[in-house]
C-alpha cells in the first residue's frame, strides 16, 4: 500500500509546482512580449556580463557557439573560453578562427583555486573574446579559472554545446535588474537543439527532434523546466540552476568559495551552497528562474551516452544530497530545508527505491493471489494518467506562453511522445539513477564519455 | 468634350510621350498622375477611365505603363489643387469598388520635366506604402545619387530607410544580417552603408573591421544607426573608422543631414 500512498503524494506535490507554474505563466508571457529588449540592450545601465564557456574536447561545436556568443544582443560583455586542456584541437580551432595572441602578463584578480593557467589569448580586433588555456582540471576548476579572470559583476556560465537566443542574455539580466540587490543567480530555460536547424550560430527553424532519444528527452525538459521550475522559483525553492545556462552575482559566488571541483553535480552544488550561505547570514536573497531567456542544447541521441550522463546526474545528486544532509528539516533553512531539500531527497534520490519495492510488493500481491485485477488496472491508470496530465499542463504552459514549436504535427508528436514515456523510457531513468549510486558507492569519479556532433552535421541529419 | 484614350506602349517610350505633352502645355499648368495598383490593373484601369471620360477639361489621357504596373493619367490646364480633388475623387471612387488600395503620386509641372524624372515618380508611385496621396516634387529627385547599403534585422527599419533614401534618388539595397552584409559590399560596391550593430552572423567591430579589410577599390563610408548607446562602443567605433554614428531612436531629418555630409 505503501508504493499507493507515493504514488499519490508524488502526484499531489508534482501539481501544486505546476499549478504555481500556471499562476506566474500569464505575467511570464506579458512581460516576455512587452519589454523593449531592444531598447535595453542598447543601454549603459544594464549591469557588464563575463560568459564563462568550459570547454573539454569540443573542437566540433566550439566555433559555431563562439560566433553564437559574440553576436549576443547585449550591451557589454566578454565572453571567457576556458579550455580545460583538452586533448583535442580545441585550442588550436579557436586561434586559427579569431587569429588570438598569447597575452605576455595577463592580470588575473580572482584568488581561486586552480589548476596552472598555461596562457591567456586575446585579439584586440575582437575586444571582448579571452580564451585561457589551463590543465585538465574538470569543468568546476575551469570555471573558477574564468572567475578569476573576468572582469565584470555578473557572470553566465554556458556550455560549449549550447547556443544561447539573442536575446537570452537580455531578457535574463532584465529580470536581474527588477531586483539587483536580492537576486543571486538566474537559471535559464534549456530546450534541445537536436532537429533544428542551425545556420551562423543562430537556431534558424524550431523543429523537434527526429530521433527517438532526444525526442524523449525534449518532452522531459519541457516538464522539468517549464512545468517545474517555474513553479519553484515562486517559492524560492529552487535547487538547481542548469549548467548549461545560468547568470550568478560573482560577488556572491566568490563568498562561497566558487566551484566545487573534484564531483559530477557543481551546478545543483553551487545553488545549495548560495542558499545555505544566504539563509544562515540572514540576508534576503532569490534564485530566479527566467523561462523567456532560451538556450538550445544539443541532447545526446544514442542510449550509451545518454545513460552515461543520467548516471552522472544520479551521482551528482546523490552526492549533493550527502553532503547537505544537515539543511534536511533543518528550521534554519526555512523552504529549503523543509521542502526543496526532503522533496530531492524523497522524490527525487530515493525515487527509483520506493518504485523498485512497490513494483516488488505488486509483483508479490499478484503472485500470492491476494489482489485482484482491477485493482492493478486502476492502480496502473491512476498513475499513467497523472503523469500524462503533467506533461499535457508543461505543453499547454508552452503553448500558452512561448509557442516556439508552431507546426500542428509537433504538437501531435509531443502528446504522442509523452505517452510512449511511461513505456520503456521512465523505467530506465530508474535503472540509470540506481547504477548511478552504485557507481557512487565505488567511487566513481569521472566524467563519462560525452560525444558531440558538429552543428552542421546534426542539422542535416537529426 | 473629352476624349480618353489608352495605349499600349513601351514603357520607355511613354515617359518620351509624357515628356513632349509637358513640353506642349508649357505655361498653362499641367499636371501627372500615376496609380499604382500590384494585382487589379487592368480593373482599376476600367474605372479610372471611366472616369476621366466624364471630366469636363479636354485632352485628359489614361495610358497604361505595362512594365511599371502603373496608370498615367494626363491633366492638362489642371493646378495642383484641382487635380488633387480630383485625385481624392478618383481614389474615392476606387476604394468604392474594392479594387484594393491604389498609391497615387501627383505632380503639377511647371517646367517640362526630363523623362528621366518621370520615370522616377512613376517608381516612387510603385515604393509608397501609404494610401495617402502623394504630391512628388521634382527638387526631391534631383538630389546627389550614390549607392546607400541598409544593415538591419528589423525589417521595418530597412523599408523606411529604403523608401526614404529612394526618394531622394539615392540607389539602395537591403542585407539582414552580417554576411549578407560582407557579401553584398563585394559585389555592389556601395558608397556608404547605414548598418546596426547588432545583426546574426558577425557584428559589432569585429564586422566593421572586417568592412574594412574587403577588397574593394572604395571602401563604403559607414555610418551606424544602432540601439547601443553604450559611450566604449561609440568611441571603439570611431577609433576603427567609422564615419559616424547615430543612436536609436533616430530623427530621420538628421540621418539625411549625416548622409550628405559623408557622401560630400
Amino acid at each position: 500500500m505503501t508504493a499507493i500512498y507515493y504514488v499519490m503524494i508524488v502526484s499531489a506535490l508534482y501539481f501544486v509546482i505546476m499549478m504555481l507554474s500556471f499562476r506566474n505563466i500569464w505575467n511570464i508571457s506579458r512581460r516576455a512580449a512587452y519589454s523593449a529588449y531592444n531598447t535595453l540592450s542598447g543601454s549603459e545601465l544594464v549591469p557588464s556580463v563575463s560568459l564563462l564557456v568550459p570547454a573539454y574536447n569540443e573542437e566540433l561545436t566550439i566555433t559555431e557557439n563562439v560566433r553564437c556568443l559574440m553576436t549576443l544582443n547585449y550591451p557589454n560583455y566578454e565572453v571567457i573560453v576556458i579550455n580545460d586542456g583538452s586533448s583535442d584541437d580545441t585550442l588550436d580551432v579557436l586561434l586559427k578562427e579569431y587569429e588570438l595572441e598569447a597575452i605576455p602578463n595577463p592580470e588575473i584578480r580572482g584568488r581561486l583555486d586552480t589548476q596552472r593557467i598555461r596562457g591567456v589569448y586575446h585579439n584586440p580586433q575582437y575586444p571582448h573574446l579571452y580564451v585561457i588555456d589551463k590543465e585538465n582540471g574538470g569543468k568546476a576548476d575551469s570555471l573558477n579559472a574564468g572567475i578569476n579572470l573576468s572582469r565584470y559583476p555578473l557572470i553566465s556560465s554556458i556550455d560549449a554545446d549550447s547556443l544561447l537566443e539573442k536575446d537570452a542574455l537580455i531578457r535574463m539580466a532584465r529580470m536581474y535588474m527588477e531586483n539587483p540587490e536580492e537576486t543571486v543567480a538566474i537559471g535559464g530555460d534549456v530546450r534541445i537543439a537536436n532537429g533544428c536547424i542551425i545556420e551562423n550560430g543562430a537556431v534558424k527553424e524550431v523543429s523537434l527532434p527526429r530521433k527517438m532519444w532526444p525526442m524523449f528527452q525534449s518532452i522531459e525538459y519541457l516538464k522539468a523546466f517549464l512545468g517545474g521550475r517555474i513553479g519553484w522559483s515562486h517559492i524560492n525553492g529552487l535547487i538547481i540552476v542548469s549548467g548549461a545556462f545560468g547568470m550568478f552575482r560573482k560577488d556572491y559566488v566568490i563568498a562561497v568559495g566558487g566551484y566545487r571541483g573534484g564531483y559530477p553535480g557543481e551546478d545543483m552544488n553551487i545553488i545549495i551552497k548560495l542558499h545555505r550561505y544566504m539563509l544562515k547570514n540572514k540576508i534576503p536573497y532569490r534564485v530566479a528562474f527566467c523561462p523567456e531567456a532560451v538556450c538550445w542544447t544539443q541532447a545526446p541521441d544514442s542510449y550509451h551516452i545518454l545513460s552515461n550522463q543520467r548516471k552522472r546526474w544520479g551521482r551528482g545528486n546523490l552526492k549533493n544530497m550527502i553532503e547537505n544532509r544537515d539543511m534536511l528539516f533543518n528550521p534554519r533553512y526555512k523552504v529549503m530545508g523543509w521542502l526543496t531539500m526532503p522533496y530531492n531527497v524523497i522524490f527525487e534520490a530515493l525515487n527509483p527505491y520506493f518504485r523498485i519495492t512497490g513494483l516488488l510488493a505488486l509483483l508479490g500481491y499478484v503472485l500470492m493471489d491476494m489482489t485482484n485485477w482491477h485493482v492493478l488496472l486502476v492502480f496502473g491508470l491512476v498513475n499513467f494518467l497523472g503523469g500524462y496530465l503533467l506533461s499535457i499542463g508543461a505543453l499547454l504552459l508552452e503553448e500558452m506562453a512561448f509557442r516556439r514549436y508552431n507546426k500542428l504535427s509537433d504538437l501531435v508528436k509531443m502528446l504522442l511522445f509523452s505517452a510512449l514515456k511511461f513505456v520503456g523510457y521512465h523505467q530506465l531513468g530508474v535503472l540509470w539513477r540506481v547504477q548511478g549510486h552504485i557507481q557512487y558507492l565505488q567511487n566513481n569519479n569521472t566524467w563519462g564519455t560525452m560525444t558531440r556532433q558538429s552543428w552542421k552535421e546534426k542539422s542535416k541529419t537529426a | 468634350m473629352s476624349q480618353a484614350t489608352l495605349q499600349r506602349v513601351q514603357s520607355t517610350d511613354l515617359y518620351d510621350e509624357l515628356e513632349q505633352e509637358a513640353r506642349q502645355h508649357r505655361g498653362s499648368g499641367f499636371a501627372l498622375m500615376f496609380l499604382y495598383s500590384a494585382d487589379r490593373l487592368s480593373e482599376m484601369k476600367d474605372a479610372v477611365r471611366g472616369y476621366v471620360e466624364q471630366l469636363s477639361a479636354s485632352g485628359a489621357q489614361v495610358r497604361e505603363d505595362a512594365a511599371m504596373r502603373t496608370l498615367a493619367v494626363t491633366l492638362p490646364g489642371y493646378s495642383l489643387d484641382a487635380a488633387h480633388y480630383e485625385a481624392l475623387l478618383l481614389k474615392q471612387l476606387l476604394e468604392e469598388q474594392r479594387l484594393g488600395e491604389p498609391r497615387i503620386t501627383l505632380a503639377a509641372l511647371t517646367e517640362p520635366p526630363a523623362s528621366s524624372v518621370i520615370k522616377q515618380m512613376a517608381e516612387a508611385t510603385r515604393l509608397s506604402t501609404s494610401s495617402d496621396i502623394y504630391i512628388y516634387t521634382e527638387q526631391k529627385s534631383e538630389r546627389g545619387r550614390g549607392r546607400i547599403l541598409i544593415v538591419d534585422q528589423d525589417a521595418a527599419v530597412r523599408d523606411f530607410l529604403h523608401i526614404r533614401l529612394a526618394m531622394q534618388g539615392y540607389e539602395t539595397l537591403q542585407a539582414a544580417d552580417g554576411l549578407e552584409a560582407l557579401d553584398l559590399i563585394v559585389k555592389w560596391e556601395p558608397d556608404l552603408m547605414i548598418t546596426e550593430l547588432n545583426l546574426h552572423g558577425i557584428d559589432g567591430l569585429p564586422f566593421i573591421h572586417h568592412i574594412q579589410q574587403l577588397a574593394v577599390k572604395h571602401p563604403p563610408k559607414i555610418v551606424v544607426l544602432t540601439e547601443k548607446r553604450v559611450e566604449q562602443t561609440i568611441s571603439q567605433c570611431f577609433e576603427s573608422g567609422v564615419d559616424d554614428y547615430v543612436t536609436k531612436p533616430f530623427s530621420p531629418v538628421e540621418l539625411d543631414a549625416r548622409i550628405r555630409r559623408c557622401l560630400q
